[in-house]
């Protein structure tokens, strides 16, 4: 296996040929804000969030593989405003509204606005009528509080192997949905296995029944899962 | 040195970022001795004074007396302090905008269930005339510093408070404030990155 | 010709309102209204949300009695899930209640009335609040926000926070209460009966301080309604909810929250957003009842604790079986008040207070509930409809304020008549309509379901309507 040496922030790192710029600096204790990725899950770079300057130009890093040589910054003013702009824009592009949000405290998109300093919104939100899904007995949707990570639809296809979420609609109709937009309750192909649950980062999907600030994601389950599905490995 | 002259400013919204100043307990007292609270709904003047050092402001502007009140608090205060989410993203009291527009709201509550039906009550000089649009208080005016919370906790406001009374600039966001979080003084980082979900003081 | 004075805003009461007084050509007064300026409309957006979701958002309908709003939406949804929730949730959701109406009232006497009551309805507006109350009389002050500080730790060592705990859930609450907890609040107990006893001294003097505002400020007969316990003894969670007349004879009484409702309809005014209920079976002219806590105390037997009882019975040797005057309305706080500590304290020796299993377990299995509990201001009723799923198809909200409106109005006709003599209208007079008010206590955040402050500006209006002079309040 090649090993490929390149410099991020100015520090000289060395990271396996195939690897991505995100797995690379993450070995090496730097931390780049993410948003749709998820280990273990494809990398899409849906959301920009993770975006670098490699050799002057914008990447998205979860995305990027390492190159020898490669000058890399993590931390730029522009990245640092763009990063912000796009959380701004996330919040204006749906309904959310935290302080009654299911996943008040523990929202990845919550804890990105605070990380990067986002105090108020400079756009206009949108406030675009959506809908929730209560069809099924276990899990709701509220499409109020989606970003469009499909880490839903990621999750499902590659690790529970159903494939009940896709993504239907485009610009501002762009909505997940099951099988073929059936009401969730009557998707046949839903295995009600809660791994989408598991896996959104926000309070788009939910335990039914559970009030403000109470969903939490069970990460590490996901992660024991996705563990033993990829790797052989069972964590007792 | 003067007293600095404080108001606070209630908008649309529950007054809990209101209660939550009032949590600073006996911290009131103190404050009493260093500033003067020259407007607020705590205090009995009925016209918001010209030459106001700090003015928090809680609720959204949802009507169109916010709209003349909260231009009137820009142009006679020197700092304005953007005083919990409904002021600050329009938080709960904005969700009616996806309903587009104040009628829809209003036949729901004053119409559909009133008994005997009895329409809706008028606008005038007596009852203001919502905007169709809740709007967040710096989409109207220049805000000076953001103190976003469901609400803000009394500490946070009194740590913001400290602040402005020494001078000093002020940056809130060093202390893990969050959109409907609980906002905590510095040093309780070890807690999880929202206070907002329940905790067990065990 | 006529004249229209608007006090506006009213301060320190919680919400935006005016106050309208319509004089004669000869200087009486011929109208005097209250007006709630603010609106939100929380009936209409909670409308498709997840039942679940719902204690929580209206929650932030107020933030002063955030934890109301909690119990009776909480209990719509118990009622909604079909579920009777495990013993220890209740005694959970009572004890932090009791917490809500020691900080709620301590507010209003101490923060809000206590400056008219305390420095005097005439005394130097720019000192008459809370802050001017702290560098005249420290302690009283300093007391006073403890005693806030004592309900509001309750609220925040279950909830995990003073304002908008999300703690209460249908079918239960979502934590107990530590050791740790219970010892802290236990060693405040003897403190805050302390405070309470004082005050209770002080509201005594103040009676025969000021016999005209208590002959004045709404002193007339009304209905009254709120919950009181099976044995006739004071109730602030569940219960029977009872309706009397002026001379305590029961007009109605049942256990079931949904036909209560069946008792109440709910007028619109033109000039206000706060809505009127009135007893349905007598109209709205005969129809006007009272809640909060004059109510509660005309409606029970006893309060339920031996300081609170002896209290009560020297508050109807001065007022009378059935007390009528609204001034009343800061001695019942403060009565209460000391029955809730009281009862606090007794709730802390409960073993129950640890139980793990605190939360009952159902799906929706009836589309329709209603929540009652005691709101520090009176009665509040939550109504939900919902769709198999439970997603929310219709809300009414019965706030303890609105029930007020109709004898809000009539106390502020009655003070103007009262203090009104001639074309000067003295600042205290105009405050003592601002008092008037104040001691109903109003929540406008919660009647209006919106929130905002209260201005007074008179106005002068001809018998046309026309406006004839203004003063503004300034």
């Amino acid at each position: 296996m090649a090993v490929k040496t390149l410099s991020v922030d100015g520090q000289l790192i060395s990271a396996r040929e195939g690897q991505t710029l995100l797995e690379a600096a993450r070995e090496a204790g730097i931390s780049i804000p993410t948003l749709c990725h998820l280990d273990g899950l494809n990398a899409v770079g849906a959301c920009r969030l993770c975006l670098v300057e490699a050799n002057g130009r914008l990447l998205p890093s979860c995305l990027t593989p390492v190159a020898e040589e490669m000058d890399v910054q993590t931390q730029t003013d522009r990245l640092q405003r763009y990063r912000k702009q796009i959380v701004e824009l996330l919040f204006a592009e749906r309904n959310h509204v935290c302080s009654v949000c299911v996943a008040n405290g523990n929202c990845e998109l919550q804890s990105l606005a605070m990380r990067l300093g986002v105090d108020h919104l400079r756009y206009e939100p949108q406030e675009p009528e959506c809908e929730v899904d209560l069809s099924h007995e276990r899990y709701g949707l509220d499409h109020n509080r989606c970003v469009l990570c499909t880490r839903c639809v990621r999750v499902c296809d590659e690790i529970e192997g159903a494939h009940t979420w896709d993504v239907a609609g485009r610009g501002t109709h762009c909505r997940v949905i099951t099988d073929l937009h059936q009401p969730w309750g009557d998707a046949s192909t839903c295995t009600s296995c809660g791994k989408c649950v598991m896996a959104c980062p926000t309070g788009a999907l939910f335990h039914r029944g559970s009030s403000v600030s109470e969903n939490v994601h069970d990460r590490e389950t996901l992660h024991a899962l996705i563990l033993a599905r990829e790797e052989k490995q069972w964590l007792v | 040195m003067a007293r600095l002259r404080l108001a606070t400013v209630w908008l649309g919204g529950c007054s809990g970022c209101h209660m939550s100043f009032l949590d600073m307990d006996e911290y009131l007292i103190d404050l009493a001795e260093i500033a003067e609270v020259v407007f607020s709904p705590l205090v009995d003047s009925k016209q918001y004074p010209e030459g106001v050092d700090v003015v928090l402001v809680e609720g959204a502007v949802c009507n169109v007396e916010h709209l003349e009140m909260i231009r009137r608090v820009r142009a006679n205060s020197r700092i304005l302090i953007s005083f919990g989410d409904c002021a600050v993203t329009g938080n709960v009291s904005a969700i009616r905008n996806v309903q587009g527009g104040a009628l829809p709201v209003l036949e729901r509550a004053y119409v559909e269930l009133s008994d005997p039906s009895g329409g809706i009550p008028s606008p005038s000089d007596i009852v203001p005339k919502l905007l169709d649009r809740v709007l967040p208080v710096h989409a109207v005016v220049k805000v000076d510093t953001f103190l976003p919370g469901c609400p803000p906790s009394g500490p946070m406001i009194r740590t913001a408070l400290e602040k402005v009374l020494t001078g000093e600039p002020i940056d809130l966001m060093e202390h893990h404030l969050s959109f409907g979080g609980y906002g905590r003084p510095k040093g309780s980082e070890h807690l999880p990155a929202s206070p907002s979900s329940s905790q067990s003081h065990s | 010709m006529g004249q229209r004075i608007v006090i506006d805003p009213v301060t320190r009461i919680e919400g935006h309102a005016k106050i309208t007084l319509h004089l004669n050509d000869d200087h009486t007064v011929a109208d005097a209204r209250f007006h709630v300026t603010e609106f939100r409309g929380f009936e209409r957006f909670c409308e498709g949300r997840p039942l679940w979701e719902m204690p929580g958002l209206t929650a932030r309908i107020c933030g002063i009695c955030p934890v109301s709003h909690l119990m009776a939406s909480a209990k719509a949804g118990d009622a909604i899930l079909s579920v009777r929730i495990p013993p220890a949730a209740e005694k959970l959701r009572r004890l932090m209640n009791l917490g809500q109406i020691v900080q709620s009232h301590a507010l209003s006497f101490f923060h809000l009335s206590g400056p008219d009551l305390l420095l005097g309805f005439d005394s130097d507006p720019a000192a008459r609040n809370v802050f001017g109350l702290a560098q005249a009389d420290r302690e009283t002050a300093r007391g006073g926000i403890r005693l806030r500080q004592f309900g509001q730790e309750i609220i925040e060592f279950l909830g995990g926070k003073k304002i908008h705990p999300d703690w209460c859930v249908p079918g239960g609450v979502r934590e107990a209460l530590s050791d740790s907890a219970r010892e802290h609040i236990k060693q405040r107990i003897s403190e805050a009966i302390e405070t309470v006893r004082s005050a209770l001294d002080l509201i005594k003097g103040l009676l025969e301080r000021y016999p005209e505002e208590v002959t004045s400020f709404g002193h007339f007969p009304t209905l009254y309604l709120g919950l009181v316990a099976q044995d006739g003894s004071w109730e602030h969670y569940d219960g029977q909810l009872r309706i009397i007349n002026a001379d305590g004879t029961v007009l109605a009484e049942t256990s079931d929250a949904g036909d209560s409702l069946e008792l109440l309809g709910e007028s619109v005014q033109p000039d206000s957003y706060l809505k009127s209920p009135y007893y349905r079976p007598l109209g709205l002219t005969d129809g006007m009842y009272r809640v909060g806590p004059l109510a509660r105390l005309n409606l029970c037997e006893r309060m339920g604790s031996p300081l609170a009882d002896a209290e009560l019975i020297e508050y109807r040797q001065r007022g009378g079986r059935i007390v009528s005057s609204s001034f009343f309305y800061h001695y019942a706080r403060l009565v209460e008040i000391l029955a809730c500590i009281e009862q606090i304290d007794a709730l802390l020796d409960d073993p129950d207070l640890n139980a793990t299993h605190l939360r009952a377990q159902a799906g929706i299995n009836a589309q329709e509930g209603v929540g009652v509990s005691e709101a520090p201001r009176g009665t509040l009723f939550h109504h939900y409809t919902v769709d198999e799923h439970g997603l929310i198809r219709s809300v009414n909200l019965i706030i303890a304020t609105g029930q007020n409106n109709l004898a809000m109005n009539a106390a502020m006709l009655q003070i103007a008549r009262h203090w009104i003599k001639g074309p000067q209208i003295p600042e205290g007079v105009l405050n003592r309509l601002e008092a008037g008010i104040r001691a109903f206590d109003p929540c406008l955040s919660c009647s209006t379901h919106a929130i905002g402050q209260m201005p007074i500006l008179l106005q002068l209006i001809a018998p046309d309507g026309s406006v004839l002079d203004e003063v503004q309040r300034a």
